[in-house]
């Protein structure tokens, strides 16, 4: 009893209840971090673990079944002197700055038009997000058919006494056709992004901006495009990123062709590792896409940043 | 410390983004070849993979029940694959140690596992042969080429694919001429046909005369290929060492090539696919075009029906055929235990051993002795034309870099006929670009 009461006391003295106090906080953290866990683990061991892997082929020639051989820097140099990499690499450029600043712009006009008190607001806003739940395979099948000569597209052209376009069979217009998908599909996903930064600033802002005799286009230009910043950023980040991987819709509706006009990095890439088994090679391609996307963002955050300084 | 942070957070969501995103009945049959070996009486189980179309999947899945009743001890475990995906999936299921005992490969990749050692030359008492000339006797002369290494048989073609010109009777009819006495001979009677057969609708074609692939690199090597060889020149050596791709005769093929289309043809306008490569044709959009026989049974099944003709694929000189024949055959995997290997290849040896169930069933022509005399042979359409150009023609390019050089040849095409390229200077580029694999 004696011992019992003498325990009673022990825990009811400040410095237990502190040290107390810090297991709970330790408890908490810990049991925090054993929820994370699973997650983190599935994070490294499928994500982080093959890019470091990645890194390590990049310095050997590889064709999955002999031996890795170590060759230093060869893929690397290699690939600056490859024409075909270069081709690839503009391609890719090219289908990222003409994809990703129409959706840019387009997605931050919908989302400002889908911000409005319209008729029917959810059923637009639904059926404008309808291209980003679609699957990217149905995407290119249903597109192919909609470029064919006799196709939905050419059909439209017809109507304005337009020629047909051989949207997939022409060197010349066979990337502007997987742009234009691109386009299709990216800006409902970013529409969204940016109606969600649209309804997060405050409508006093607007109010009071209007009282002081601001017009529409002083609003958009003092008031939402600034406070719009963070989400930009994401958009901008995001959508290049996105761009730089397309790979799919190329794949599927072109192969890569006419004469290489679609081939996007990715698509070669891949046709490098698993068409010509040369894994060392895809994986120093895909070390060189990947410091160009770091290179970009990096560049990007730094551009924002010094706005806010 | 700032900037540390933003490096990580930069790489963190670079990283996380880059790997999360985009996000027919069968007639008399040879008698079957009888294995001269003890046959594992124990328990064996194999694994047979093998490339999706539908009714070569549906006669094999046959054959292994009809072997499991021979052999109740053996259990076939199947997995099929789409062609376009086998080469890969066997590729890195070989490197995982994962890969099949059986495995069914376009003949013109099997080099590349050749020289990877996962390979398993065929066992001659499964056979019943003494020698590896002696089972190669049982084939059409060079039937056997695109799998024998060094001496060494290693694989068995269950298909040796003629490419023969497939022609529309109707549409030949329509534009007032008779498919059998007006076949085209050579490239230059096809030609002469194509004003005749080709409609163009004010900027629309509304019917091609003939056409050649545009759909995949590999399909363009393949008429590009005889047709070089017809000039008198080859793609690759012997060794597969040097590349010819910019010679006089492969500039001069790749110009046939260009004149041809634009005679006859419109590669901006094709619903031709890899899945469905034959469909212009079939669809009656092209009257006349280059395929194989396994190309016959889509035909019969299409609006065209039994109304067409094949005959051989077109020459520069006809006193001279050269044609091309390329196909897909079985393997065995050299690192599997050795009851799983003597299994496998009696399963491979049960599995041919029926070359007129082969062409009844799936349209599969396998180019061994005999099999033209056979009830099915004879009632299959134009198989004699389809043998005949298997007997002049040399396999599908076999090299490590087969990919890489139907690449090369593909990119040189589309550029001639899609922009207007020079021919030799598209192929100097090809040349450029092969060589440089090549030597590595």
């Amino acid at each position: 009893m004696g011992d019992h009461l003498s325990a009673s006391a022990s825990t009811q003295s400040p410095l237990f209840r502190k040290s107390l106090r810090l297991n709970i906080a330790a408890k908490q953290a810990l049991f925090g971090y054993a929820i994370l866990l699973p997650t983190l683990a599935i994070i490294v061991i499928f994500r982080f673990l093959p890019m470091l892997q990645a890194f390590y082929i990049s310095f050997h020639e590889y064709d999955l079944i002999r031996p890795p051989r170590f060759i230093g820097f060869d893929n690397f140099i290699d690939l600056l002197q490859d024409p075909l990499f270069l081709h690839s690499a503009r391609v890719s450029v090219t289908y990222v700055v003409f994809s990703c600043v129409p959706v840019w712009v387009v997605s931050l006009a919908l989302a400002m038009l889908f911000n409005r008190e319209i008729r029917a607001k959810n059923f637009f806003r639904s059926a404008a997000f309808m291209p980003v739940v679609m699957p990217a395979v149905v995407n290119a099948v249903v597109w192919t058919f909609m470029y064919h000569q006799d196709g939905v597209v050419n059909t439209i052209l017809g109507w304005f006494t337009l020629d047909p376009i051989p949207w997939l069979r022409s060197s010349r217009w066979a990337l502007w056709a997987v742009i234009i998908i691109g386009i299709w599909r990216a800006t409902p996903y970013y529409m969204v992004i940016f109606l969600a930064g649209l309804q997060a600033i405050p409508q006093e802002y607007y109010d009071a901006a209007q009282i002081d005799g601001a017009d529409a286009w002083g609003q958009f230009r003092h008031i939402t495009l600034p406070l719009l910043k963070p989400t930009t950023l994401l958009v901008m980040v995001l959508s290049v990123i996105v761009a730089m991987k397309v790979f799919a819709v190329p794949l599927i509706m072109t192969g890569g062709g006419p004469a290489d006009s679609t081939r996007v990095l990715p698509l070669f890439i891949y046709q490098t590792a698993f068409e010509f088994f040369k894994m060392g090679r895809a994986a120093a391609m895909s070390v060189f896409l990947f410091a160009a996307v770091m290179i970009f963002t990096i560049f990007q955050i730094r551009l924002f940043s010094r706005g806010e300084e | 410390m700032r900037l540390l942070t933003r490096l990580l957070a930069v790489a963190l969501l670079v990283g996380v983004t880059w790997t999360c995103g985009s996000a027919v009945d069968a007639g008399t049959a040879p008698e079957p070849m009888k294995p001269a070996l003890a046959f594992p009486t124990e328990p064996v189980t194999i694994e047979v993979w093998w490339h999706e179309y539908g009714p070569f999947t549906a006669y094999v899945k046959e054959l292994i029940e009809a072997y499991k009743r021979l052999h109740p001890n053996v259990t076939i475990n199947p997995t099929i694959a789409s062609s376009t995906d086998m080469n890969q999936k066997l590729t890195v299921a070989l490197a995982a140690g994962t890969g099949p005992d059986i495995m069914d490969a376009d003949a013109s990749y099997y080099v590349a596992y050749y020289a990877k050692g996962v390979l398993e030359p065929a066992n001659l008492d499964v056979f019943g042969v003494k020698s590896y000339q002696e089972l190669a006797a049982r084939y059409v002369s060079g039937g056997l080429a695109s799998g024998t290494f060094d001496g060494k048989i290693y694989t068995l073609p269950y298909q040796g694919n003629s490419m023969s010109l497939f022609i529309n009777n109707k549409l030949l009819a329509a534009a007032g001429l008779d498919p059998k006495r007006d076949a085209p001979k050579t490239w230059k009677d096809l030609m002469a046909m194509c004003p005749k057969l080709k409609k163009v609708e004010g900027k629309r074609t509304v019917r091609k005369a003939f056409e050649f692939p545009y759909h995949s690199p590999r399909w363009q090597l393949q008429d590009l290929q005889p047709m070089t060889e017809q000039f008198g020149g080859k793609i690759l050596s012997d060794d597969g060492k040097t590349a010819y791709l910019n010679s006089p005769e492969t500039v001069k093929a790749l110009t046939l090539w260009r004149d041809v289309t634009k005679e006859c043809g419109d590669p901006k306008n094709t619903k031709n696919t890899a899945s469905n490569p034959n469909q212009d044709f079939l669809d009656g959009f092209t009257a006349m075009w280059i395929t194989g026989p396994w190309a016959t049974p889509q035909v019969v099944a299409s609006p065209i029906k039994n109304d067409f003709t094949v005959v051989g694929l077109p020459q520069v000189d006809p006193s001279k055929p050269r044609t091309m024949v390329y196909g897909w055959a079985w393997g065995v995997n050299k690192n599997k235990p050795e009851k799983n290997k003597i299994v496998a290849w009696d399963f491979v040896r049960f599995m041919l051993s029926k070359p007129d169930e082969w062409l009844a069933k799936a349209g599969f022509v396998q180019p061994v002795k005999g099999v033209s005399e056979t009830e099915v042979a004879k009632r299959f359409p134009f198989f004699d034309v389809h043998m005949k150009d298997v007997q002049t023609a040399t396999w599908y390019l076999r090299s490590e870099n087969v990919n890489e050089i139907a690449q090369a040849v593909g990119r040189a095409v589309d550029s001639v006929v899609y922009d207007d390229a020079d021919p030799k200077a598209a192929l100097d580029a090809a040349q450029a670009a092969v060589e440089k694999v090549l030597k590595k």
